[in-house]
């Protein structure tokens, strides 16, 4: 299951992403008919501002267990499992914010949507793009982003990439030349790795 | 194994489903006394106000407890707690022995000392009857008195001026939610309420209530008579633990629990308002009787009945609330005690929005917050006092934009 992966340290600040967020959650889902319409759309992912002034992505994390489910009065908030998403049934929100307190990373905000019925405040937030992955695009936010603050991959292949870059730092700064991966030193200890666990499956079988 | 809970709130039906998540054989019985199926309790202010109607509040499927397996009792109240030999005894005359017991029963509100309080037209604001009733009576009633400024009393005289009727309040502080916002927030709240319609009224009390069967007017200590044909008391809640006496189960402020929800009796949990924990920035035992709480708590129990060990860090108060054009959040300590030379108080008011963010910190950690308008981040905030991460200067200055 693809998940959008945020890598803040590429992040420039340029906002593209909530522009092309907004288009995507636009009735029209055109920039220039998006500009004209009633309620005007909003973006649901945010660019904050860190310490430094740097720009940061953020976005709903559609976190398992997600806090914001749990404290939800009325039960708008569901999981769609099969895309691991979070999303808000707007007809059922009764713009509590009960939500609001309960996200640990204030990524849902209130006000009209598209998807809601004409001049009802509701809980809005990420949904993964849900309705473009179901016509084979990816999340409209990685689309827009030239920077490659926003990527969109497996998540256990994204951790095993930010583990490699980390190593890779702390080697390069070490002075210790390292082979690049890919090389036949990696190839060597992933055969080896490998062979290890086929080894333990097939004594436990 | 027969596990056996007592209430059917947010904490009963949440320990239930975790029990049934990890053990899909136990027995499991649910006791209720209220008839109606599991429901949200904060939403009820919603049902007088009229923005929703009597079915949105189930918070699960009509065929809850038959799809979990769960034996139901309706309207069954549990009279006495045998803890020596694990059975209770019901209303009904019957006893059912249990091994695991949870007791979810919630809270009462408090009763107030006035004469003629048993007079029609007089509620207190807990279950979906007490509103339902309300409703019933709404077309004949045109003024409203509500008694406390908490937060009861609060949603009870917002939804009545939401409905156009001519509510009072009387508070024995100066400005409503005392207990939760210091002075400059609870003003800010007061004169909202107020210019939408709201009479306030401090530092008196009612002495009686008069009528021909039906209330129809309130005596107050100063000598003054007001008029009103409804009244909603919203003076607090007290933990529902009458039915206690003599089962050795310790109680205190509330049932007092372990890390794991444990009662002083093994086997016996508690869990949601009924339960008196530590709070996680008071340090001290305490009962924070709000549905989020009340929710954690109950799966935590459940997890623990279930067998396997799961811990509590402790409850943590805060609430959210929408009225008019304000969204008012707090959490935690707001009105700190002891001015100890490690408490330190942030403000910041831009009074047009109006925009305002109050944070109490002990030691550089966070330990409460208020915040009127742009309240979208709260959750970052509970999530700071929750962790108790220690601030460094450029951290707070953060806080206030």
């Amino acid at each position: 299951m693809k998940q959008v992966v945020v890598h803040p340290e590429k992040c420039v600040g340029c906002m593209q992403c909530t522009v092309a967020c907004a288009v995507a959650h636009s009735s029209s889902r055109t920039l220039y008919a998006a500009l004209l319409e009633e309620p005007l759309p909003r973006s649901r992912i945010h660019i904050g501002s860190t310490r430094f002034g740097r720009g940061f992505p953020n976005r709903c994390r559609h976190c398992d267990p997600a806090p914001c489910m749990r404290a939800c009065l009325p039960g708008a908030i569901y999981r769609v499992s099969e895309y691991g998403t979070v999303l808000v049934d707007p007809d059922k929100c009764i713009n509590c914010a009960s939500c609001a307190m309960a996200c640990p990373f204030g990524v849902i905000r209130y006000h009209e949507d598209a998807w809601a019925q004409p001049g009802k405040t509701v809980a809005v937030k990420c949904d993964n793009c849900l309705s473009r992955q179901l016509r084979g695009l990816i999340p409209a936010c990685v689309e827009a982003c030239k920077s490659g603050a926003l990527g969109f991959e497996e998540m256990d292949r994204a951790q095993r990439r930010k583990t490699d870059a980390v190593s890779d730092t702390v080697w390069s700064t070490s002075g210790v030349v390292l082979p690049a991966a890919g090389s036949i030193g990696f190839e060597l200890l992933h055969a080896q790795k490998k062979a290890m666990v086929e080894m333990a499956q097939t004594s436990r079988a | 194994m027969h596990h056996v809970i007592i209430g059917n709130g947010i904490a009963g039906v949440q320990a239930a489903e975790a029990i049934r998540h990890l053990d899909p054989e136990s027995e499991i019985s649910m006791i209720a006394a209220e008839t109606f199926p599991p429901y949200c309790r904060p939403m009820i202010s919603l049902l007088l106000e009229g923005a929703v109607t009597p079915d949105r509040l189930p918070i699960r499927p009509g065929d809850f407890y038959e799809s979990r397996s769960i034996r139901a009792f309706p309207g069954v109240r549990v009279t006495a707690i045998d803890s020596g030999r694990a059975r209770l005894s019901l209303d009904t005359g019957e006893t059912l022995a249990y091994d695991r017991l949870l007791i979810a029963t919630g809270a009462d509100p408090r009763a107030i000392r006035a004469e003629g309080k048993t007079l029609a037209g007089i509620f207190s604001m807990r279950t979906v009857s007490d509103v339902q009733k309300m409703l019933d009576m709404l077309s004949s009633c045109r003024s409203a008195l509500v008694l406390g400024g908490g937060l009861v009393g609060f949603k009870a005289a917002y939804s009545l001026l939401k409905r156009g009727m001519a509510v009072t309040m009387l508070i024995a502080s100066g400005y409503p939610l005392s207990m939760q916002l210091d002075p400059v927030s609870g003003g800010i709240i007061r004169d909202t309420l107020v210019r939408h319609g709201l009479h306030v009224e401090t530092g008196v009390e009612v002495t009686a209530f008069e009528g021909s069967g039906r209330v129809q007017r309130a005596i107050l200590n100063d000598g003054r008579t007001l008029a009103c044909d409804l009244v909603v008391v919203g003076k607090g809640v007290r933990p529902a633990t009458g039915f206690l006496a003599g089962s050795g189960i310790d109680v205190d402020l509330g049932i007092r629990v372990d890390e794991h929800l444990q009662t002083t009796i093994s086997g016996v949990f508690a869990a949601g308002d009924v339960a008196e924990l530590t709070d996680v920035v008071r340090k001290r035992p305490w009962i924070n009787a709000i549905w989020p709480e009340a929710a954690a708590q109950g799966w935590i129990a459940g997890l623990n009945m279930a067998g396997r060990s799961a811990s509590y860090q402790g409850s943590l108060g805060r609430n959210v609330i929408r009225m008019f054009d304000l969204d008012i959040m707090t959490a935690g300590i707001v009105q700190p005690q002891e001015a100890a030379g490690t408490t330190q108080v942030l403000t910041h008011l831009d009074g047009n929005g109006p925009i305002y963010r109050r944070f109490v910190l002990q030691e550089d950690r966070l330990v409460g917050f208020t915040l009127i308008n742009r309240i979208e981040k709260g959750g970052m905030l509970v999530s700071l006092i929750q962790r108790g991460l220690p601030l460094d200067p450029e951290e707070k200055r953060l806080l206030l934009l």
